[in-house]
């Protein structure tokens, strides 16, 4: 399965797979506004054919109550059929990459069912997150939500810093101190 | 420029309350305010204040009222630019933009640098595409306020989609040069992202690397630029470049397709082996991930191919990992790499059976699960089921289950190959059974309703997908405000099937108006995006509305509807017949008594359900009635099946439903058929020729447009030689015609078609047909019954479908009186497909075997 950044075009056949597949359903404005506000955090896994089979809609939080910038998923879904292939996880880390690169997302916070305990086992045991808090009746039918978190601080050091670390100090061995000091520097900053 | 006719301080006090009001949607105050100035004698007539009484109104839902308020006002003051502009708002919010367009144009006659109408005239100018037009507008705006970014970036926006690059450059660079960028400042990015599609779509790609490069450490969407430079490198034949840049981004997301792709054409590998090479050395970096383990299996070939389908598959059914069979679908595409998966996998079979491992010679290896056994059997069920072998497919499902009973996906694959054996109502009950063992599974109940919307049961489908919806509201309500189309189209083939022509055709424009909803919603973004910055994703979204019922749940509402309608054409509904149970001419005996069974039952159920429905609605009264009474969009007239399926122009409503195919779907040759077929029922020579023209184009062979394409051959030479086409007409007819047959006769260009598509069950029944058509003595009728009724294993297309079609033109008359033939065709296919139903030939003792479950043995 292909994973790509998500485009406009995709908007509504993410609106498909997300009824297909979850009881939290929104009107395609909604995806408009998610695709239209943060291009950048939406993610969609396609079969060849070209076939939406799971997607995360994300966003960031506008106004948070805690003044760090982070992001939230608004919805995630990878059809049944398409399942044990470890999509989930490959769409949620592009996504999450994105949040911290375009807007300096510290963690990233979702909601899900208490009862959903196949959701719950993906997002503690395979993805990382932590309960946060219980929202009592958060859902229309008046299920409760845990509202869970994931540190996206893994994210920062993509490997790209990494491999210049490493060439910086590569030249160091044949370079003055002075000049290494000065690249280190500058791949700290950026 | 103020109206002449003011308010005095108090009045006039009143009525700035009441524009605060209309802002603040408290529309009651509003009206309260207005009643306290109309009041005044001296002032019942105040244009303005009518004007604004009648806008609040309308957002109250009264919209009679608010016509004739806003109109009364506009009559006593005809020089407010106030007025004008409320009228264009009234116009607006019943989306009559030509009209709203036109009063704002008349309000900026009054007060021509009026703020707030221009920027209303020019969001109704881009919503309208009357490009022109907001590039005017867009100008006066900015010439109004300079210090506006969204001043600078509309214009801009303007010369772009006029394709007038230059000076949709120079704005963005003008303005680009007032800015001062902090760190991490995402919507700058996005400005110089913006300028560097502008430079791109310019075709100045040497300016937009360098444009990329200089900007590089302001643009904070990494993943843009370097999928952007890997582009511009390629196009620039700057291959080596390209190379590192699709490697970062391999590395970055090694499961990106498009990635592989970009450093293929970078690197440009001569052979198979250093092809495969660039695969293995992504996985050797990221052992997790998919893309380079199954890409290479497209291209490799023989041992190689071998040896890694081999481990592809080992890896799939040791982890367990029920998607296999699909990810390797397009594998399928070359028939020799399907013999080498069946080989491996029966040779897994045995050896897993025997030893708990892939391979006997094995030895040393770990014993595998008892799960990869099961998976394999579920694997070949899916590989039997692609290749048509029905039986092995059965077999291999049936052995899952045994191996394991309560496996939820062997129940829908096994509910999917009822399905594909043409037996709908088994898969139901198969996928039903599924479905039940895990109920709180979205996705399977979806699929489950689905099937059940294939076998016509309406009102089982809308229970099934009632576990999931809101409560309080029918499914069908519900599944129709979150615009489930997949839903809302299955349903209308369902009700089409069932011949319920109304209730089809209101899935359908409920369809319908799902898309002009869609397009309704870009309004909002038109200034959001301005103020985001999100300029590219901006013109994304613009694109996509200019071509948005290009989407396929467009085409099929749109092709049920042109059907239905064609068929109320030819057979309109007269005043006591209420929809008509069904069209019995398309169905067998067996299935038309199975039909009207089931719609007895459904009946019942329906009024049922209606009752139901009665009983909330009257509980839900009061809190509907609130929510109507503050509505901004216009309300739409409601859709009532008995008034749709007597629609007093059938042919025009289907041409609605067409003119979007022709425009957007041209590439389909469904559309051109549906053309030709409403035009051939008006009667209009050219646009059939048209029609036809572009079908060829499309598919020239296909069988259903060859019938129409001889027909026309034999009208326009009866027309002709009746002689009553106009000449201009004729001029125009003989030289296409021409083109489009050379000057060959009918029966000739029949036997031509047949004779380069003679292994097609569909292309033979299409040429019997008109062979018959075109002579129908009895010599012909046996040589195209021959050529329609033959199944045997040469021809391609031998499948429930493409044989039932051939069983219904049979029943149908199209080649003749031929029932001795018909029946031994129907037994042929029975054999052939044992679970169709209908090619099972009802006998007296029928029923009492389908009692006994012994249904075909």
């Amino acid at each position: 399965m292909n994973i790509r950044n998500a485009k406009p075009d995709d908007l509504m056949n993410m609106q498909h797979c997300n009824l297909l597949c979850l009881p939290e359903n929104y009107q395609m404005k909604y995806y408009f506004y998610h695709g239209l506000s943060w291009p950048q955090l939406s993610y969609v896994a396609e079969d060849e054919g070209g076939k939406i089979v799971g997607y995360v809609l994300a966003k960031m939080e506008e106004d948070p109550e805690d003044s760090v910038p982070h992001g939230h998923i608004t919805s995630l879904a990878v059809k049944r059929s398409y399942r044990r292939l470890g999509l989930a996880k490959k769409l949620m880390d592009q996504a999450s990459r994105a949040m911290v690169e375009c807007f300096d997302a510290k963690y990233v916070s979702l909601h899900v069912r208490k009862s959903n305990r196949a959701a719950l086992h993906l997002y503690t045991e395979t993805l990382k997150f932590e309960i946060s808090e219980v929202e009592p009746k958060y859902y229309a039918d008046g299920e409760d939500a845990y509202a869970m978190r994931r540190d996206l601080s893994e994210f920062k050091a993509v490997p790209k810093d990494k491999e210049t670390c490493a060439y910086a100090v590569e030249q160091a061995k044949k370079a003055e101190i002075s000049t290494v000091m000065s690249n280190l520097e500058k791949v700290t900053v950026s | 420029m103020p109206s002449k006719n003011t308010l005095p301080p108090k009045e006039n006090a009143l009525f700035k309350r009441i524009l605060k009001c209309y802002e603040q949607k408290q529309y009651r105050n509003g009206l309260k305010f207005s009643k306290q100035i109309l009041t005044n004698p001296k002032f019942s007539e105040h244009g303005e204040t009518l004007a604004m009484k009648g806008l609040t109104l309308n957002c109250l839902g009264r919209k009679e009222e608010a016509y004739d308020y806003v109109r009364r006002g506009l009559r006593n003051d005809l020089q407010s630019h106030v007025c004008w502009h409320v009228y264009g708002l009234l116009q607006r919010s019943d989306r009559k933009y030509d009209e709203a367009i036109k009063c704002y144009r008349n309000a900026l006659r009054w007060d021509k640098d009026n703020l707030q109408i221009l920027r209303d005239l020019s969001l109704l100018q881009i919503q309208m595409r009357d490009l022109e037009g907001y590039k005017e507008t867009r100008y006066q705006l900015l010439a109004l306020r300079p210090g506006q970014r969204a001043s600078w970036i509309g214009y801009a926006m303007a010369f772009h989609l006029l394709k007038e690059f230059d000076m949709a450059l120079k704005i963005v660079e003008a303005f680009r040069n007032t800015q001062t960028p902090k760190t991490m400042d995402y919507e700058h990015g996005e400005l110089l992202l913006y300028q560097n599609l502008l430079l791109r779509e310019s075709g100045k790609m040497q300016e937009a690397l360098d444009h990329l490069e200089k900007f590089d450490s302001q643009i904070v969407d990494r993943l843009t630029v370097s999928e952007t430079r890997g582009e511009i490198y390629l196009k620039l034949g700057r291959y080596k470049d390209a190379a590192v840049i699709y490697t970062d981004l391999i590395n970055r997301n090694p499961e990106n397709w498009d990635y592989f792709k970009g450093l293929e054409s970078a690197t440009k590998p001569e052979t198979e082996e250093i092809r495969w090479k660039l695969y293995t050395d992504v996985e050797s970096r990221f052992p997790r991930a998919s893309a380079p383990k199954r890409i290479p299996l497209n291209f490799t070939t023989g041992d190689l191919f071998r040896c890694l389908v081999d481990k592809y598959l080992r890896n799939g059914f040791h982890k367990g990992v029920p998607p296999l069979f699909i990810t390797l679908k397009t594998v399928y595409q070359d028939k020799s790499k399907i013999a080498v998966i069946q080989e491996l996998c029966l040779g897994y079979v045995e050896s897993l059976r025997d030893n708990a491992l892939f391979n006997a010679a094995d030895e040393n290896c770990e014993k595998e699960p008892p799960t990869a056994l099961l998976w394999v059997y579920y694997y070949l069920a899916q590989h039997y089921d692609y290749i048509g072998n029905a039986q092995q497919a059965l077999h291999y499902i049936d052995t899952a289950i045994q191996h394991t009973p309560l496996l939820i996906e062997l129940y829908v694959l096994k509910a999917k190959l009822y399905k594909h054996a043409g037996d709908i109502e088994e898969a139901v009950r198969l996928i039903d059974e599924g479905q039940s063992l895990d109920t709180a599974d979205r996705y399977i109940n979806s699929k489950c309703a689905k099937y059940m919307l294939r076998a016509n049961m309406i009102q089982e489908a809308a229970d099934m997908c009632s576990k999931f919806t809101r409560e309080g509201v029918s499914a069908t309500d519900n599944l129709n405000e979150m615009q489930c189309m997949w839903f809302q189209t299955e349903c209308a083939a369902a009700y089409q099937r069932l011949g319920k022509w109304g209730e089809a055709l209101k899935k359908c424009h409920e369809v319908d108006r799902h898309f002009t909803e869609i397009i309704e919603d870009q309004f909002d973004f038109h200034t959001y995006c301005m103020r985001k910055m999100t300029l590219r994703a901006y013109v994304g979204l613009l694109r996509l509305e200019d071509v948005l019922r290009r989407h396929p749940f467009y085409f099929k509402a749109a092709k049920i509807a042109i059907e239905i309608y064609l068929h109320l054409h030819d057979h309109p509904l007269s005043d006591n017949d209420a929809d008509k149970l069904f069209d019995a001419d398309n169905l067998t005996p067996s299935e038309m008594k199975k039909l009207k069974n089931k719609q007895r039952k459904q009946q019942k159920k329906l009024e049922k359900e209606k009752e139901k429905q009665k009983e909330l609605e009257k509980k839900d009264h009061t809190n509907k009635k609130q929510q109507d009474q503050d509505q901004d969009g216009p309300k739409e007239e409601e859709l009532v099946p008995e008034k749709l399926a007597k629609a007093e122009n059938p042919l025009d409503q289907a041409i609605k439903f067409l003119k979007p195919l022709q425009l957007l779907a041209p590439e389909r040759i469904k559309t051109h058929i549906c053309a030709y077929e409403i035009y051939s029922r008006k009667d209009k020579l050219l646009l059939m020729l048209q029609s036809l023209k572009r079908g060829c184009q499309v598919d020239r062979d296909n069988p259903q447009l060859h019938i129409y394409y001889l027909r026309f051959h034999i009208l326009v030479k009866q027309r002709k030689s009746a002689g009553t086409l106009p000449e201009s007409v004729i001029k125009v007819l003989d030289i296409e015609m021409e083109k489009l047959y050379g000057n060959k006769d009918s029966t000739t260009l029949n036997d031509e078609f047949l004779s380069r598509n003679q292994n097609s069950v569909l292309h033979r029944a299409s040429a019997a047909r008109m062979m018959y058509e075109l002579n129908p003595d009895p010599n012909s009728q046996a040589k195209a019954l021959q050529l329609a009724t033959a199944v045997n294993s040469d021809l391609s297309g031998v499948s429930p479908k493409n044989c039932r079609d051939v069983l219904e033109f049979m029943c149908r008359g199209d080649l003749g009186k031929c029932e001795a033939e018909t029946l031994s065709y129907q037994e042929q296919c029975h054999k052939l497909f044992p679970h169709v139903p209908s090619f099972h030939i009802p006998s007296s003792q029928s029923e009492q075997i389908v009692t006994n479950g012994n249904m075909w043995s």
